[in-house]
């Protein structure tokens, strides 16, 4: 293989496939990436036997081939390297990079000792749909999701397809957010509706690389393929039942505020200083429900309080929350008032946006003692 | 040679022909699952697995395959996902934020640990349920279940009052079905609330044949508050075909409701008579030695004691309902809590007294009355009459009782609404009904349907 490469096209090249790379000790050609010339193109591949990453970028190819090289050692030279242009020339199990002024010889290793990533199964239907739309539904949800070992069906992002809708869906048990797209956001071809979820480090993967055009999804029973013009990223879905969250979901509240965004989220950040170890905040309503009061208190640093004008309907309240969640669900919404819906302290509560009905924040409050 | 041995040894050769690590890798996880006209299916955890070990190692492990086994011609491999992988142990160990933040008051959401698959809740367990006199048969009869599913007893149909513990033995009595089998048998719990809302969502999105498979695969279908589907035509069909389907397969059914089947007033006449063709067991009020026990395995659960006095006057007090019982409970634990001192008795009473007071809706006098009516299905000028034939006099007794009970009537002014009688007629109704309810669950029930009614305008 030998292939001529901008400097810079190489470098986007490695920042796309990343975090694929990793340290496995059984194996460790996974700390390698492939790089293969296609079309003249090159491809540049990583993956770490969940999710492989692929990134096309240009080139000129001067002869046809493939070799995989440690990506550390590839990023490090790529990152403190002054010029534009790279040259890499393989020479048997040895990989020689040259710039006017710069040479390396890297030790490589065969292509055919990288794992073959596998191809989707479905290739008939997908799903396209605008990247930016699409990120942005991806960054109201992901913050829910984590990781569990005991409960694998949660530690990523369900993807409820219904043929007119989009869902998708995430939680941690302590609190769920869900956003909605309309057909009128996408276009699909799937015959019927299905399920899917999407590990966690899958698809907070997709936002951090797709950034413009159009993005295809295609899914198989057990993977998932999102295709850009430049970029795939297949990975396998996660088996399992995603818990039927309907009954969190409040039918009816006790009492509904709203609030100005920017002027809760600013409070509630102020106050959360003196937040103690549970990371508590409190919501009382005050003055006949015409204003609320966000307040926190530790023993050994003392007490404040903010007072933010709201617009009440219902029963006063006091309920605590943990600020972090409250600030993250707060994050969430583009409008410049919320609607916080309440069921007492202990039940969950609701956060909507008058304006915008496709997407929801629910939380748990925490135990007041 | 049975597959799993056939696959341990041809493991064990093909162990010694490739690499260690590339072993561990790819084949660690493998497992022989059927084999089926010569060709053997392999699964294995990923498709990273699938396309290497079918591109590298099919010669390999096919050769092998046949040295054991002639019949082998050809393998073929399929991805059985477990969610098993290394990368997302790696991943909890970096996600620390959360994980310093103490989470044990955070309250989480209660319904998410239901299992999505089956539907039930594992917080209720065989082994908490409390057996006594009056939930006897309805135990025996689920225990009847466990060990020999849809053959006897089917369906089983347990009724009883609000909160007397029917949905936490139908749901034990899943999840020990689903223990005892582990997992060979399906189970499904749903509450007729949430089969309705399939329905509904069935046919506004035109897919009636989803929920025809999801019901219908399974080996055993729960459902909790049939009664709730009385009335609900498309429901009420869709369930009946659901009942047959599985019925005729021998899967069994499990069904619960506040009220026998004869006594849902809304419920269509076929589905009425296959509830009545199976087992109907009853669970009915606690007396005061099961109240007693329930209270006393609760303590222990907690690991909390309490003075014995105060257990006998929570057991003696709070008589009709479990979950009072335990709401009443967990009050005056709460209390005893906060204040660091035991409670007197006399505060005791208190809580109790201000715990089970009902919340009085604004009934009047002349709704209970036509309530009665409509259950018995008299007029009300009858009742207000002065027949005294049976069929009119037992209905009057009822109203009597219900407008002390439920409004809390004066007896003279009972007396004055049904037909100016005197006050001892309705202190006599009163205590006659207060005393033959407790003994007569015909009588019981056909009280708590009218009180629904009331409850319900």
């Amino acid at each position: 293989m030998k292939i001529i490469i901008l400097k810079d096209n190489l470098r986007e090249g490695l920042n796309s496939v990343v975090r694929a790379v990793s340290e496995n000790n059984n194996l460790p050609i996974l700390k390698n990436i492939l790089i293969k010339t296609f079309n003249n193109k090159i491809k540049i591949i990583a993956t770490n036997l969940e999710v492989a990453i692929t990134k096309i970028v240009s080139g000129k190819v001067i002869e046809e081939g493939a070799i995989t090289i440690p990506f550390s050692v590839l990023n490090g030279i790529i990152s403190n390297l002054d010029s534009e242009k790279v040259s890499l020339d393989s020479k048997g199990n040895s990989l020689i990079l040259k710039t006017d002024n710069y040479e390396a010889t890297i030790q490589s290793l065969n292509e055919e000792e990288f794992p073959i990533i596998p191809e989707i199964g479905n290739t008939k239907n997908h799903l396209k749909i605008n990247t930016e739309v699409f990120n942005d539904a991806i960054s109201k949800v992901v913050n829910c999701a984590q990781i569990s070992e005991i409960r694998p069906e949660i530690s990523g992002v369900l993807f409820d397809y219904q043929i007119s809708s989009l869902k998708l869906a995430a939680t941690d048990s302590f609190r769920l957010a869900e956003k909605t797209l309309f057909d009128k956001d996408f276009k699909a071809d799937f015959t019927t509706g299905f399920k899917a979820i999407i590990p966690l480090k899958t698809i907070q993967e997709v936002p951090r690389i797709f950034r413009e055009g159009e993005m295809n999804i295609y899914f198989d029973s057990n993977q998932v393929l999102f295709k850009g013009e430049d970029l795939e990223i297949i990975s396998r879905l996660i088996d399992g039942n995603f818990p039927d969250y309907d009954p969190i979901i409040p039918k009816t509240l006790e009492t509904e505020s709203i609030i100005n965004k920017e002027n809760f989220i600013n409070a509630v950040r102020l106050v959360s200083n003196f937040s103690g170890k549970v990371n508590d905040v409190k919501l009382k309503t005050k003055e006949g429900k015409k204003v609320m009061e966000i307040s926190s208190a530790t023993q050994h640093l003392g007490e404040n309080h903010y007072l933010v004008p709201i617009k009440t309907k219902g029963n006063d309240f006091e309920v605590v929350f943990n600020w972090r969640f409250l600030l993250e669900g707060l994050k969430n919404f583009n409008s410049e008032e919320i609607m916080i819906g309440l069921n007492g302290d202990q039940r969950a509560a609701i956060i909507k946006s008058q304006k915008d009905f496709s997407y929801f924040y629910i939380l748990m409050p925490i135990k007041n003692s | 040679m049975d597959l799993e041995q056939l696959w341990q040894s041809t493991l064990g050769e093909v162990e010694l022909q490739i690499s260690r690590p590339n072993f561990l890798t790819w084949l660690k996880n493998s497992k022989l699952t059927h084999k089926e006209n010569g060709v053997v299916f392999v699964s294995l955890p990923n498709n990273f697995a699938k396309e290497w070990v079918e591109n590298k190692y099919n010669k390999t492990i096919l050769s092998v395959l046949r040295n054991f086994d002639d019949s082998a011609k050809k393998v073929e491999y399929v991805v059985e996902n477990k969610n098993t992988s290394a990368a997302s142990a790696k991943i909890i160990a970096k996600q620390k934020s959360l994980s310093e933040v103490d989470l044990r008051v955070q309250q989480s959401f209660a319904e998410l640990r239901i299992d999505p698959e089956t539907g039930l809740n594992p917080r209720y367990t065989l082994e908490s349920f409390v057996v006594g006199s009056s939930n006897e048969l309805a135990y025996t009869a689920a225990m009847a279940i466990i060990k020999d599913v849809g053959k006897k007893y089917n369906p089983l149909f347990i009724y009883g009052g609000v909160g007397l513990g029917k949905t936490h033995l139908l749901q034990a009595l899943g999840n020990e079905i689903k223990k005892e089998y582990s997992n060979k048998i399906k189970v499904k719990y749903v509450s007729s609330e949430k089969f309705t809302n399939d329905v509904i969502w069935a046919i506004r999105n035109k897919r009636m044949e989803d929920i025809k498979e999801k019901y219908r695969l399974t080996d055993v279908l729960i459902i909790d508050d049939i009664q709730f589907i009385g009335g609900k035509e498309k429901t009420e069909e869709e369930f009946f075909h659901t009942f047959n389907a599985l019925y005729e397969n021998n899967k069994q059914i499990i069904i619960s409701s506040d009220r026998p089947p004869r006594f849902i007033p809304t419920l269509e006449e076929r589905l009425r008579s296959r509830f009545e063709g199976g087992m109907i067991a009853d669970i009915g009020f606690p007396d005061y030695e099961l109240r007693m026990a329930i209270l006393k395995t609760k303590l222990q659960n907690r690991g909390v004691s309490l003075t014995d006095d105060v257990i006998d006057m929570i057991a003696t007090k709070v008589q009709k309902n479990l979950r009072e019982l335990e709401g009443v409970l967990n009050k005056i634990l709460f209390i005893q809590d906060n204040k660091k001192t035991e409670l007197s008795s006399k505060q005791v009473e208190e809580i109790i007294n201000e715990s089970i007071q009902q919340p009085i809706k604004n009934v009047s006098p002349t709704q209970v009355i036509k309530a009665v009516a409509d259950y018995f299905q008299v007029d009300v000028a009858d009742l207000t009459g002065r027949c005294r034939k049976n069929t009119i006099a037992e209905p009057r007794q009822v109203a009597m009782y219900l407008l002390r009970e439920v409004l809390g009537l004066s007896y003279p002014s009972i007396g004055e609404k049904l037909g100016k009688r005197d006050h001892t007629t309705a202190i006599y109704a009163y205590n006659k009904l207060s005393k033959e309810i407790s003994k007569n669950q015909n009588l019981n029930q056909k009280i708590i349907a009218i009180k629904d009614i009331i409850q319900k305008e």
